[in-house]
């Protein structure tokens, strides 16, 4: 058992190649999720049981089951029904990138609606009276006092959030697609080298966890530059 | 739903190979992060460190790598180990269910090293203090107030990480465990109807994370019942 | 619709409030006139602060009619809207806004509710809080203020909307001991300029020099209503002396 270094140099340009794939991955389904969780939010907090019921339904149903079997459920699933093949959603569907992007933001949207409600349920009751007592309307209350702090106290745990999704996109390589970890996956099929391989590859999406890390810390800062006492 | 005929007995093997994963990963994922938690928790620093690294290179590493080196490269060794002894062996099979099992715990494990830690440090060193005011022995002080406080503390996040063990079994199914996504994968071979059978299996990964939630929740209204008892 | 300066600004009639079962408040009436300073105190839970946030409806009253300068309290949203912008409040806990300077929490509300253009907002603010004389403050972050300072840029907030009224809500009890006196020198003044204030208060001192009228609350109940030496002096009921002799005690 020895470690090639030679293999290591000559891989790594190759799995970085797929980093456009991963990072694409990762900008869409983050922006489409979170646009869900926006609307699966304001679905809880609206106060109307048939508003709030489905979404609690679905934060259920995809925070209760593996992300694989959601991507398989979409990439190998729904193309067993005609009308989906018929749909204007073929297109999309049909891709196996693009069903990866859609199971993501699916399963993404689920769980960044509880962080975001969260944040909204830890804004003080007691700010949100001064805001009435001062005549603002629910909608201004939710616009310059919920949302503002709501936002700041929700950023940590969707930062972690963005990196759990960026960990599920290496799950994209099941059905076919050639992100990082694909063509990670094919190199060991040919060489047999998993250690070699596998380290790298792991070593290069700890960098990109770091990097994420670092610029919601900078995000975080910014936003809580409030919460300290020291100007 | 009649595609599922013949296929109940398969599925239900499936599910227990799943509950067995589970179980085992459980108990791996505590030790792992009691150990973490307890390398962080002391003075020695090449202890902190290491325990530092392991928690930054499991959140930062995807899931599906870890379970790929850990099958691919333990194959490895342990080939290159038993070739020492008898040149004529070709390949040594590593079990599926235990590389799995080792890498899902050791993943969540990282995840546990935190909740353990926080929940150590959570405990409020008031109460602490008191306890050793109305003269109660170090080892009194740790059972009845430090490990019940501790537990108080733990448990929701510890509910996550079992729901994440329970979800991660899925992706074992990639090294070819008989689990139930590897059985749906069968299944569809003959009955091409990928929809029922994923869908199956997400019903079947819902009940088990309905489970755990439930129980979580009862222990929660049980642990509430004791400390609110107790004042 | 204002009504004459005759007419009481705030009534209150036959007022009844209820947390599911519980009972709050229980048959309060209640005249204020303008210019009149009420000081409310009694044992907690009483229904002290309860009372005064009907007043604005931040608790909606369960029977009986709320008035305020001629507009009754219902559920029609106008009128809320109307009556919020008369009233001012101060909380016990200050309740500024933690994501904006002191000055952007004096203007935000006139920006929204009063439409003021943002210049003249500012300079409103300005003047308010030389009133309250922290004018230096204005872009600091709450946080970065003592208790005092905040509390008084929270009495700041509330007069930039020019209220007729302001309604005080344990303003002094979440303070150290050493920042009250600012605070209520603050009232005070305020209180001179002729301003109508309702104070639910424990600081006897202010009530006795201040008041026009203290109230004294439990259970739910206005037990007693009098001048403050009367009040302080030769109290009627056994509730209001118990009360009294606990309070001054210390």
């Amino acid at each position: 058992m020895s470690f090639d270094l030679y293999l290591i140099v000559e891989s790594v340009p190759l799995m970085l190649s797929g980093i456009g794939i991963t990072l694409k991955l990762l900008v869409i389904s983050a922006f489409l999720g979170l646009l869900l969780a926006i609307l699966l939010l304001l679905m809880r907090i609206s106060g109307k049981w048939y508003l709030d019921w489905p979404a609690q339904v679905y934060i259920y149903v995809f925070r209760g089951t593996p992300i694989l079997v959601q991507i398989f459920i979409v990439y190998y699933g729904f193309p067993q029904f005609e009308f989906i093949r018929d749909s204007i959603f073929w297109p999309i569907l049909r891709e196996p990138a693009g069903c990866a992007i859609v199971a993501l933001s699916l399963n993404t949207g689920a769980y960044v609606s509880e962080i975001l409600r969260g944040g909204v349920l830890g804004v003080g009751k007691g700010l949100l009276e001064a805001g009435s007592a001062l005549g603002m309307s629910a909608r201004q209350k939710f616009i310059y006092i919920t949302t503002p702090i709501a936002v700041r106290l929700a950023l940590p745990a969707y930062s972690n959030d963005v990196i759990s999704l960026l960990k599920s996109t290496a799950l994209a390589s099941t059905i076919t697609i050639a992100d990082m970890t694909g063509i990670a996956r094919t190199i060991v099929a040919e060489t047999y080298a998993p250690y070699e391989i596998f380290i790298s590859m792991a070593i290069i999406y700890m960098a990109f966890t770091w990097v994420l890390q670092k610029s919601f810390g900078l995000i975080e800062g910014y936003l809580g530059r409030y919460a300290k006492r020291e100007a | 739903m009649e595609a599922l005929t013949g296929w109940w007995d398969d599925y239900a093997w499936g599910s227990l190979v799943v509950a067995k994963v589970f179980l085992t990963s459980i108990g791996l994922m505590v030790l792992f992060g009691l150990i973490g938690a307890g390398a962080k928790l002391s003075n020695i620093r090449i202890a902190q460190k290491l325990a530092g690294a392991y928690t930054v290179i499991f959140r930062g590493t995807p899931e599906i790598l870890v379970i790929l080196l850990l099958y691919f490269g333990s194959a490895i060794a342990l080939t290159s180990i038993t070739q020492m002894f008898d040149p004529e062996v070709k390949f040594v099979d590593v079990p599926p269910f235990w590389a799995g099992t080792f890498a899902i715990a050791i993943i969540v494990g990282s995840y546990a090293t935190e909740t353990f830690r926080g929940a150590f440090l959570g405990v409020s060193p008031g109460s602490i203090e008191a306890a050793r005011a109305l003269g109660m022995s170090p080892l009194q002080t740790f059972i009845y107030i430090r490990i019940p406080e501790m537990w108080r503390i733990a448990l929701p996040p510890f509910g996550n990480h079992m729901l994440s063990l329970i979800k991660d079994t899925a992706l074992i199914s990639i090294i070819g465990l008989n689990e139930t996504l590897f059985v749906a994968k069968q299944a569809i071979a003959t009955t091409n109807k990928p929809f029922t059978m994923y869908i199956f299996v997400g019903l079947i990964y819902l009940a088990f994370s309905s489970a755990i939630t439930l129980s979580v929740m009862g222990l929660e209204k049980f642990g509430k019942r004791t400390t609110e008892g107790a004042r | 619709m204002s009504a004459s300066d005759a007419d009481p600004l705030i009534q209150m009639q036959n007022v009844d409030k209820f947390f599911g079962d519980f009972q709050a408040l229980k048959n309060i009436n209640l005249e204020v006139h303008r210019g009149e300073r009420i000081v409310v105190c009694g044992p907690s839970g009483s229904g002290k602060s309860t009372m005064i946030r009907c007043i604005n409806r931040l608790e909606e009253h369960s029977a009986g009619r709320i008035i305020i300068d001629g507009n009754e309290l219902t559920d029609k949203v106008k009128d809320i809207d109307a009556v919020r912008r008369e009233v001012g409040m101060v909380f016990q806990s200050f309740n500024l806004f933690p994501h904006m300077t002191i000055a952007k929490n004096l203007m935000i509300a006139q920006q929204l509710v009063r439409k003021t253009p943002k210049g003249q907002a500012r300079e409103i603010a300005m003047h308010y809080l030389e009133r309250v004389k922290i004018p230096e403050q204005a872009d600091k972050y709450p946080i970065q203020l003592s208790g005092g300072q905040q509390q008084r840029v929270a009495i700041a907030r509330a007069l930039c909307m020019q209220p007729e009224i302001m309604l005080f809500d344990e303003p002094t009890s979440a303070l150290d001991p050493e920042m009250i006196s600012e605070v209520l020198d603050v009232m005070i003044d305020l209180a001179n300029d002729g301003m109508t204030m309702i104070v639910v208060t424990h600081e006897m001192g202010f009530a006795r020099s201040v008041a026009d009228r203290v109230i004294f609350m439990d259970a739910g109940e206005i037990v007693e209503e009098a001048k403050p030496e009367e009040f302080f002096d030769n109290p009627v009921h056994e509730r209001t002396k118990l009360f009294l002799s606990q309070i001054l005690a210390h």
